[in-house]
């Protein structure tokens, strides 16, 4: 009886907007309250996180995406890739949908995409006769788009929870991401022919952009090679990133100052990374409790009565992701999540790689889907829109990503062709 | 209440400066390490090192996270109440929000401070002749900074109360 007061309890406190890594630490101190095992179990749980070797990455790498979001890159990343993309039709909102899938990679999705490029793609889309719905919805959306590309940080946290090598789910997510891209320039390339004027090709003017954005345009690139030619681990690429980041802005931008600058920015960075990071520390004394009482397998059995193939679970799988999507920001659904589900999608004999696939899609839907996705808040937030203007102006978006969904979902090769090579 | 509040300045500002200056390390000396292999170069005790730079981050960004009031957090009622609720909701929910968040956090600085001795008692040197002991030590410090920082804005409510 307790117990159930306990949970009861708990359940209330975390909606109420306690933050989700006391939540976690208070369910497991419960648990194991009610148990013979000792409370100081939790800390060696807290402790065991600090021997992750990749733990490095989230840091730095974070590190490297909100000091380009800081500086001058969002403005000369945006010229070029308006250069390169701007004179098809729907031009200037394929721009928009690239720009900002490269800020997500780096900045992991944490709203810093639509605060920082929000407020420069939002009077670019208008001017060009696209409607304020259609601007703000395709904005709200973009804000995630980016994260099935390395070195986004939901992937890395993901691995880490999973125990799935970070450089194939990189590759992985390679394909699948491309293809949300291309479905969402679709339908701006309809919504383009339709109401804007389209303009020509400048070569000279595309030279010029890249020259502009050199260093930063080869950053993608960089990463990529040197962690898939073998030259660097994704540890090893983290640090030269944030490195290589840092140096670029503050010595040859000159955008950032090494004192006045970087202090502040690091600051910003590593709170998001200690929120993110104490929740993963907390949640491995709760997800073991699970474990041990073989919380995952008992929903197994549960399932197993009303499904009974490994499509019919991945229908399943996804309604439940959408809806935990649209409760919980990707950082807590994967650490709480994940380690449940894993063993479950194992039983269905679902491919580890393509799990995290749909798993990522799935919570990059969620920041857009109704009630509390939380791009929707971060936009209403920066535009000063009322909310449910947001979710009018992202749904056809929604539906595009559903689709796209049910495409990754259904075609395991997207996302297993890059690595099963 | 005013030193209270000067304890919180100073875990702020403190945990701020020891926040970049972890970063700093962690980025510098993971550079190093690369640039030193290809030397064929190394020193054994960079990666532990770094790791637990990592971890002193963690719990010194979560102080810096309590601070701003940026936790990631369900927050389904409490954004309802910020959006349309009466002063005194919000006032009432964050309450009893930052005090469950600070007993809550004091019950695991206790798990964690025995947790620390069981290590001094029985765990072994990580790195430069530091004992596991110290290092799991960092649990509990972090963890007191921030719980402290919750019970601070649980107070500091009832004075601005007043004070309005």
């Amino acid at each position: 009886m307790s117990a159930i007061f306990a949970s009861i309890g708990i359940f209330l406190l975390a909606i109420l907007g306690v933050p989700l890594f006391v939540i976690m630490s208070l369910a497991a101190m419960t648990a194991f309250s009610f148990t013979d095992v000792e409370l100081s179990a939790v800390a060696v749980e807290i402790y065991r996180i600090s021997s992750a070797p990749t733990l490095l990455t989230i840091p730095l790498f974070t590190l490297a995406g909100y000091l380009m979001a800081e500086s001058g890159s969002p403005k000369r990343l945006l010229r070029l890739a308006d250069a390169a993309l701007g004179w098809l039709p729907g031009g200037v909102a394929i721009v928009s949908l690239v720009i900002c899938a490269f800020f997500t990679a780096f900045t992991g999705a944490s709203g810093v995409t639509i605060i920082a490029l929000g407020g420069l793609l939002f009077p670019i889309l208008k001017n060009e006769g696209y409607s304020e719905d259609f601007s703000l919805g395709l904005i709200t959306t973009s804000g995630s788009l980016g994260l099935l590309f390395a070195p986004s940080l939901p992937i890395i946290l993901y691995g880490i929870v999973a125990k799935v090598d970070i450089d194939q789910l990189f590759l992985a997510g390679l394909l699948p991401g491309i293809f949300l891209i291309v479905v969402l320039s679709l339908w701006s390339i309809k919504n383009g022919t339709a109401r804007t004027v389209t303009r020509s090709f400048d070569f000279k003017e595309l030279v010029a952009a890249f020259k502009g954005s050199f260093f930063e345009a080869l950053l993608p690139v960089g990463v990529l090679t040197g962690i898939y030619g073998g030259f660097v681990t994704p540890t090893e690429a983290s640090a030269m990133t944030a490195f290589y980041v840092l140096i670029i802005e503050c010595f040859i931008y000159k955008d950032l100052h090494l004192f006045k600058d970087v202090p502040k920015v690091t600051l910003d960075a590593m709170s998001l990374v200690g929120g993110i990071l104490l929740i993963l520390c907390c949640a491995l004394g709760l997800t073991n409790y699970l474990v041990d009482e073989e919380i995952p397998m008992q929903i197994l059995d549960l399932m197993r009565q009303y499904l009974d193939n490994k499509w019919a679970f991945l229908f399943f799988l996804n309604i439940f992701l959408l809806i935990v999507g649209s409760m919980m920001d990707i950082f807590s659904a994967i650490i709480v999540v994940v380690p449940l589900i894993t063993p479950i999608a194992a039983e269905f004999d679902v491919n580890p790689i393509h799990l995290a696939i749909i798993f990522l899609t799935n919570l990059e839907i969620g920041y857009i889907t109704p009630p509390v996705g939380i791009n929707l808040f971060i936009s209403s937030f920066r535009f000063k829109k009322p909310v449910t203007e947001l979710y009018r102006a992202t749904f056809p978006y929604l539906i595009l990503l559903v689709f796209a969904l049910a495409v990754i979902t259904y075609v395991p090769a997207l996302s297993l062709w890059l690595v099963e090579r | 209440m005013g030193l209270f509040r000067l304890v919180d300045k100073a875990i702020e500002k403190g945990s701020s400066f020891l926040l970049v200056i972890c970063v700093a390390l962690m980025l510098s000396l993971s550079v190093a390490a690369i640039v030193m292999r290809w030397f064929d170069t190394s020193f054994l005790w960079i990666e532990p090192f770094v790791r637990h730079l990592v971890f002193l981050s963690t719990f010194l960004g979560g102080v810096i996270a309590t601070g701003r009031g940026t936790h990631i957090a369900i927050d389904i009622i409490n954004k309802k109440i910020d959006m349309s609720g009466p002063d005194w909701a919000k006032r009432l929910s964050n309450r009893i929000l930052n005090l469950a968040s600070g007993l809550a956090l004091f019950w695991l600085v206790r798990a964690s401070w025995q947790f620390m001795n069981i290590e001094l008692e029985y765990g072994h040197e990580v790195f430069w002749g530091i004992h596991s002991g110290f290092l799991v030590g960092i649990i509990p410090f972090g963890l007191s900074l921030i719980a402290y920082r919750f019970m601070y804005r649980f107070l500091e409510s009832f004075s601005k109360a007043s004070a309005a």
